[in-house]
Formats: C-alpha cells, sequence, structure tokens
C-alpha cells in the first residue's frame, strides 16, 4: 500500500499546458477516479503517477518518498491500459509471468504465482493460448493478471473496460471491485464514464481543461456538485439545467416559470442557473413545490418511465417517474419538487450557490 | 456448348479474363517464354562458335557443372559474399530503423537523405565505390592516409583477402536503405501502449527491444532477409565494374561465372544449367528463410 501525493502536479507541452498545478492526496487502499472528457488531463495525470510522462513541475510523492524523476518501475506501480497492451508473441502464461522474469524471481516462485493470479481470475484454461486467441473480456482480465502478479502498491488503470461491450464491462466492474477489496492496494482509475466512476470510486475527482473540479464521494459530487460542469457531467439522463433569475420574491423565475426555492437561498435579482435532477420529481403534495407541465414524450425504460415535458416559459425539461404512473403524450400534469433538492449555480461562474 | 460455358464462367469472370488478358499476354512473351527456353538451353550442349550443332543432351550440363571445380568456388565465394551482405545490411537496417523511428530534430531530412543510395542505379554505385576505393586518387586512401591509419596509398581492390568484403560495401550502401525502410514501417505499426506496458512492468531498453520490437519486427525482418539475399546471391554488376571477378579469384561469384561460361566462353547450355542451379538455390533460402520466421509470426 501506498498513499499518493501531487503537488502542484503541472505537464506542459510547448505552449499547452495539458495538467496545471493539480494538487491530489490519495490514501492508502484508496479507490481514487479521474473522472471527466478526453483531453481534461486525467490520462496524462495517470502517466505521469506511472512515470511514463515526465513531470514538467511540482512534486509526486509515493508515501514519504519524492519520486518525481523516478523511472517506472522503481515506482512498484502496476498498470492496466484501455488497449490491454499484451505482448502478441506471448502466451497468457508468458504475458503474466513477465514483470516477475524481469524481477528474476525464481521459477517456482514465477509458476505458483501464475497459477494463483489466473485462478483468481478465472483464466486458468487459458494460459497457454495466444492474446490474439482471447476475447476482449479474457484479454482484459490477462492484463489485469499481469498487473496483480507482482503485488504492487499502486494499480493504475487507464479506462480499462472502454473496449468491452456494455454487458462485460458490468462484470469487469463488479471483478475490480473484488479485486481492490481484497488487494487492499491503491487505486487510481481513469475514465469519461460516470457510471463506472460512481459505482467504483471512493472519491471521484471530475477534471475539466487540466484543473480538478470537484474532488469527493461519489454521492457528494452527485448531490452536491460544485458547478453546472459537474453536475451535468454525471447522471443519466443528465441534470436539467434553466438558466434565469431570482425574483423579488425569492422564487426562480424563467419566463412563466417560477418555483419555490428553500427560504433564503439566493439574494434576488440574480442570474442564476437552475438544477433539476430527473429522478427529484414526485406526485404533488405540502411541502413540495408545485411544477405544472405538458407531456410531449413518454419513454418506459421497464424499471421506470422517462417524460420529456414542457414547463412554463418553454422550458424543456427530461424526468424520471415512477413506472407506476400512467403518463401519456400530450398529459398536462402537476409535479411536486422538494426545493432542498434543486442546485442553484451562479450564472457568470457556474459555481455552485 | 456455348451455353455450358456462360453458365459456368459468368459475365464477371469473362470480363476479368478480358482485362487481365494484356498483363497475362506480356507475361507469357517477356517471363514464361525466356524460362522455358533457357531450361530447353541448359538441356542441349549450344556452344556458340558451333551454332549450328546443338545436341540434346539431357541433365549432363547440371552433372558437368557439379564436377566443376570453378562451380564450387564460385559457390563458396557467393556463400561469404552474401551473408556478409545480408547480415551487415539487416543490422544496419534494424539500428538505422531505431534510430529514424525516434522523433529528434532533422529526423525528416536524415529519411529522406537515407534514401538517396537506394535511388542511386547500381552501375553508377559500383563506379563511385570503384573511385573511393581507387589506388591512386581514391577517397579512402586520402582519408585512412590522413587520419595515419596507413602509411601509403593501397590498392584496395587488388587485395584478395579484401576485395569480397569491399564490394560487400558497396552493396550494404545501396541495399541498407530500403530494408530500412521497410524496417520503419513495420516499427511504426508497434503500439505505443505495448512499450508503456514493458517499462512499467520493469523492462530496460534492451529488454524492451527483445520482447516488444523483435517480436514485431518479424514480418519486415523476414521480408528483408528474403529480399536481400534474393539480391545478394545474384549480385553482378557490382563485380562486372569493379573487379571481373578478381585479383586472381578473389570475387569469383556464380553470377561472374554464369557470365564468363555464357558470354565468354560462349557456352550456353552448361551457361542456362547454372543459372536454373542459382535460382533454384535463390528459391530454395527464400523459402527456408519463410518457413523459419514465418511460423513464428
Amino acid at each position: 500500500m501506498a498513499a499518493i501525493t501531487c503537488e502542484k502536479l503541472t505537464k506542459r507541452y510547448g505552449s499547452v499546458t495539458a495538467v496545471d498545478r493539480l494538487d491530489l492526496a490519495i490514501g492508502h487502499g484508496e479507490f481514487m477516479v479521474l473522472l471527466g472528457p478526453s483531453g481534461c488531463g486525467k490520462t496524462t495525470t495517470l502517466n505521469m503517477i506511472a512515470g511514463l510522462e515526465e513531470i514538467t513541475d511540482g512534486t509526486l510523492r509515493f508515501d514519504a518518498t519524492d519520486v518525481t524523476w523516478q523511472p517506472p518501475h522503481k515506482r512498484e506501480v502496476a498498470m492496466v491500459f484501455q488497449s490491454y497492451a499484451l505482448y502478441p508473441n506471448k502466451t497468457v502464461r508468458e504475458n503474466i509471468a513477465f514483470p516477475l522474469q524481469l524481477r528474476r524471481t525464481p521459477r517456482a516462485e514465477v509458476e505458483r504465482a501464475v497459477a494463483d493470479v489466473s485462478e483468481q481470475l478465472e483464466i486458468a484454461h487459458l494460459l497457454d493460448r495466444h492474446p490474439s486467441q482471447l476475447s476482449g473480456g479474457q484479454r482484459q482480465r490477462v492484463a489485469l493478471g499481469r498487473a496483480i502478479v507482482r503485488k504492487p502498491s499502486v494499480f493504475l488503470m487507464d479506462e480499462p473496460l472502454s473496449n468491452l461491450d456494455a454487458a462485460l464491462r458490468l462484470s469487469m466492474r463488479s471483478l475490480i471491485k473484488h479485486l481492490h477489496q481484497r488487494l487492499q492496494a491503491t487505486f487510481v482509475y481513469v475514465t469519461h464514464d460516470q457510471a463506472e466512476a460512481m459505482t467504483l470510486a471512493d472519491r471521484i475527482a471530475v477534471m475539466r481543461g487540466g484543473l480538478i473540479q470537484q474532488l469527493d464521494t461519489p454521492d457528494g459530487i452527485y448531490s452536491r456538485p460544485a458547478n453546472t460542469f459537474v453536475a451535468s457531467f454525471l447522471g443519466s439522463p443528465p441534470i436539467n439545467l434553466v438558466e434565469g433569475e431570482i425574483a423579488a420574491d425569492g422564487r426562480f423565475a424563467r419566463g412563466a416559470l417560477r418555483l419555490d426555492l428553500p427560504p433564503g437561498a439566493v439574494a434576488p435579482g440574480r442570474a442564476v442557473t437552475l438544477g433539476l435532477r430527473p429522478e427529484d420529481v414526485a406526485a404533488p403534495a405540502p411541502g413540495l413545490a408545485s411544477l405544472e407541465a405538458r407531456v410531449t414524450l413518454v419513454s418506459p425504460l421497464g424499471s421506470e418511465t422517462l417524460l420529456e415535458v414542457v414547463a412554463p416559459g418553454d422550458v424543456a425539461l427530461t424526468l424520471r417517474v415512477p413506472k407506476e404512473w400512467r403518463v401519456r403524450h400530450g398529459d398536462s400534469m402537476t409535479f411536486g419538487i422538494d426545493p432542498a433538492r434543486l442546485h442553484l449555480f451562479d450564472r457568470q461562474t457556474e459555481a455552485r450557490l | 456448348m456455348l451455353a455450358r460455358l456462360n453458365r459456368k464462367f459468368g459475365y464477371d469472370e469473362r470480363s476479368a479474363a478480358i482485362l487481365v488478358f494484356p498483363v497475362v499476354a506480356v507475361l507469357l512473351v517477356v517471363a514464361a517464354y525466356p524460362i522455358l527456353y533457357s531450361f530447353w538451353v541448359s538441356l542441349h550442349d549450344i556452344v556458340l562458335t558451333r551454332p549450328l550443332r546443338r545436341p540434346f543432351v539431357g541433365g549432363d550440363n547440371y552433372l558437368r557443372i557439379f564436377g566443376d571445380e570453378r562451380f564450387w568456388l564460385a559457390v563458396s565465394r557467393t556463400t561469404v559474399y552474401t551473408v556478409v551482405t545480408v547480415v551487415v545490411t539487416t543490422v544496419l537496417a534494424v539500428l538505422v530503423a531505431l534510430l529514424l523511428n525516434e522523433t529528434f530534430p532533422g529526423q525528416r531530412i536524415l529519411s529522406a537523405v537515407l534514401l538517396v543510395p537506394w535511388a542511386t542505379p547500381s552501375v553508377v554505385n559500383g563506379l563511385m565505390w570503384k573511385w573511393i576505393y581507387d589506388p591512386t586518387y581514391g577517397l579512402l586512401n586520402a582519408l585512412l592516409l590522413k587520419v595515419g591509419l596507413i602509411e601509403r596509398y593501397r590498392a584496395w581492390l587488388g587485395d584478395p583477402d579484401l576485395t569480397l568484403m569491399l564490394i560487400a560495401n558497396a552493396a550494404v550502401w545501396k541495399q541498407m536503405p530500403l530494408a530500412a525502410l521497410l524496417l520503419i514501417v513495420t516499427m511504426k505499426a508497434i503500439p505505443d501502449d505495448l512499450y508503456r506496458a514493458a517499462k512499467v512492468d520493469g523492462a530496460n531498453v534492451l529488454q524492451r527491444f527483445v520482447h516488444v520490437t523483435l517480436p514485431a519486427l518479424r514480418p519486415g525482418l523476414m521480408l528483408v532477409l528474403v529480399y536481400e539475399t534474393m539480391i545478394s546471391i545474384r549480385h553482378f554488376d557490382l563485380f562486372l565494374i569493379m573487379t571481373q571477378g578478381g585479383p586472381g579469384d578473389a570475387s569469383f561469384t556464380l553470377s561472374w561465372l554464369i557470365y564468363v561460361e555464357t558470354f565468354r566462353s560462349l557456352r550456353f547450355g552448361t551457361g542456362a544449367a547454372m543459372s536454373y542451379v542459382l535460382a533454384m538455390a535463390t528459391f530454395l533460402l527464400s523459402w527456408a528463410v519463410i518457413r523459419w520466421l514465418g511460423k513464428r509470426i
């Protein structure tokens, strides 16, 4: 196990700054997910932690040791790549054994370790095959095997599931989570998939433009997004964002639309963006703000139903309601909204209010 | 009958046949006919000084070759020359490819310059190296004298111990660029993630070369080895221009022997038979290389 400390970690390519003075402390055995769209600097950060990318500025520490200038193999990290990066000329057995052989591990020990790992990952029957004879899921299992076989203190994963189909992604996700629980090692996991981030992470660092937008637990990120970017990046379907003002009576106003807010939330007259998660609607009830809207599209998902509605002021919203609600296209209905569940952001700075 | 043919060879097949016909016709005239004719020649005792007498001798020409000590001398010279040329070319090409696969200032210019020797016609190449090795005006002499490695000018190509190596050097200079180019193309296709994975796994530069680059290079290496072997084993122009088989028999290779036998002694029958032996040897060697490297890809 190792704690990873990034202090003012910076990566510049010529005049382009990929990662900008990033501060991040990852605890012993923590599962940290770096989440963001492509080009946000998450992979560059991971590569700097791995030692595959030279650090332009700042300090990187594993526990108390400064590893800023250490080459990858001295850092005792293991990495899993999106492309699997298995050695095509080596069998599964040789692929998994390779890191141990480079460390001159005695043959008997290598064999034992390979057998053990392949048992854990259920690839024991594939040991004599070449990567080209494996499916995507099997390849990623081998890549995981190659990573865990030498018991590193830090696991780095660069979008390991992005090349797999949806069903496989789900099962590999739980496999990785089980691995983390069993190995008790520090995981740093890069992804652009919010569902992966939510399900796997102890904490998520949402990144954009080389900067961390928010660092928090999955629940914290989801229920208290720091700005509109974070709010819209997590959640499926995405959060509804409506630009408007705070009216004199303290309510949110956009054209004919009025919504109650928690008392005294924001001073009147301020330009704000309102965030409403699709699932944060209920049947009208006392204590809830009410919202009149006309249903324009009904999409049953089986477990629940997605509605596209138009609220007063021509505001289009996507809502998620229980499947028991009998809703038809064209219906006008009233929804109940708990003011405490609304998110308010400053329209200029996009920051949470 | 016609209907059956029509059914068997539909419109697509017939138009395809019409389209490839010109090429097939040309190949028949310029490739198939000479190959078959020279085989016919190799079975006859044809000597151009007695053009009207051309008895059929069957395999006698072939038997005579194998009893000819000049042939075995030429085989050994050709073997040495080919092995040196192919090995040095391949090793240099791998090194050059490794260098040019990196990005550094001037890398593009260097890649372009690399192709100059390859674009040089081989006669020009032969003349150029002949001048470089020249005993009176040669650049090599001037250079070595200046550096202090020799005390007086030497006739480099006149030294039987060196001749073959000096010609091989000229051949390598011309052939290496294409080989390097082929290897660079193969190298470019190696995914970067493999190197990154190997780095994280703890492989040093040499181990990354052995475990990542070399295995991925196999198809390219096979191509280079086969191609260079085929070229080198049949080299002729350099020998014609630089040494004419000499000094003595120091550069007496198979292709030179075939030339002498056919166009100086005018014994077309044995000349053709020798050509066939050389062609067969080339074919077998290439096949062996493909078998050796091909099955591991």
